[in-house]
């Protein structure tokens, strides 16, 4: 299928009418990024890969009831963690997969690990293909143009000179 | 962090009775998404997409050879 460029919400509603190209785009788009995102957490091509489709099977199931201000990117979001954790619980009551757990998931409950999360997300500068983005991420606050004017009177000085004003009148 | 004790915390997650703190931790957890990159080529991401696209759309198609019952109250709407 050739990708488009036709906007989101067209494509959902498209889907409410069962329209399977437009599902097929909208799985496209997302099913790369839920994929790596289960992958960094499960460590298993296969989960992820199930999680994922188990995700799409139930958009597409519930494609008549959808509410009007649907987000799909939420939804996905939504559903993704939902479906980790789920995974992970499934995992645990699996005497064979607990050392997969143990290897793989009980490192990032680290206190140092879970700061992480607090923190803002980087730009990885590699992947922009001319230095223009990152040229422009790293304007400073100082030189944005709102930040340049410097007011000679601030609003202390300007309520002392009022107020002398007034008791000069 | 023991595998009892995440079990349980997920178990709790999961059925909307964790306390603040047990959900906060989960949520922290799955919301550290850059500490794990893996390099792989444009040949394999495709290869992967369109495995799970395949799948999805094996699901859609089989799904319109099966009649769906429709619920009682499109039925009515249907016969007004």
């Amino acid at each position: 299928m050739s990708r488009n460029f036709t906007p989101e919400q067209t494509l959902i509603d498209r889907l409410a009418a069962d329209d399977t190209t437009a599902f097929e785009e909208l799985s496209r788009r997302y099913c790369y990024s839920l994929y790596t995102y289960c992958m960094s957490k499960l460590n298993s091509s296969e989960d992820a890969k199930r999680i994922v489709r188990n995700i799409f099977i139930a958009l597409w199931e519930d494609r008549q009831s959808l509410p009007i201000d649907f987000s799909i990117s939420l939804h996905l979001y939504t559903e993704v963690r939902k479906s980790v954790v789920q995974c992970v619980n499934n995992k645990l009551n699996k005497d064979a997969d607990i050392s997969v757990i143990e290897d793989g998931v009980i490192p990032g409950f680290n206190v140092a690990e879970l700061q992480k999360a607090k923190q803002p997300v980087k730009f990885d500068d590699s992947n922009t293909s001319n230095g223009q983005h990152s040229a422009l991420r790293t304007i400073r606050v100082e030189e944005q143009w709102w930040n340049r004017y410097n007011p000679s009177i601030s609003l202390k000085g300007l309520k002392h000179a009022l107020q002398n004003m007034l008791n000069l009148w | 962090m023991t595998t009892e004790s995440l079990r349980k915390k997920t178990g709790r997650y999961l059925s909307g009775q964790s306390v603040p703190a047990e959900k906060r931790q989960i949520q922290n957890w799955l919301s550290c998404t850059n500490d794990k990159k893996t390099e792989i080529s444009e040949k394999e991401r495709e290869l992967i997409e369109n495995e799970i696209v395949a799948q999805i759309n094996a699901y859609v198609v089989s799904s319109q050879f099966v009649p769906r019952q429709e619920p009682w109250w499109k039925k009515i709407t249907a016969f007004f």
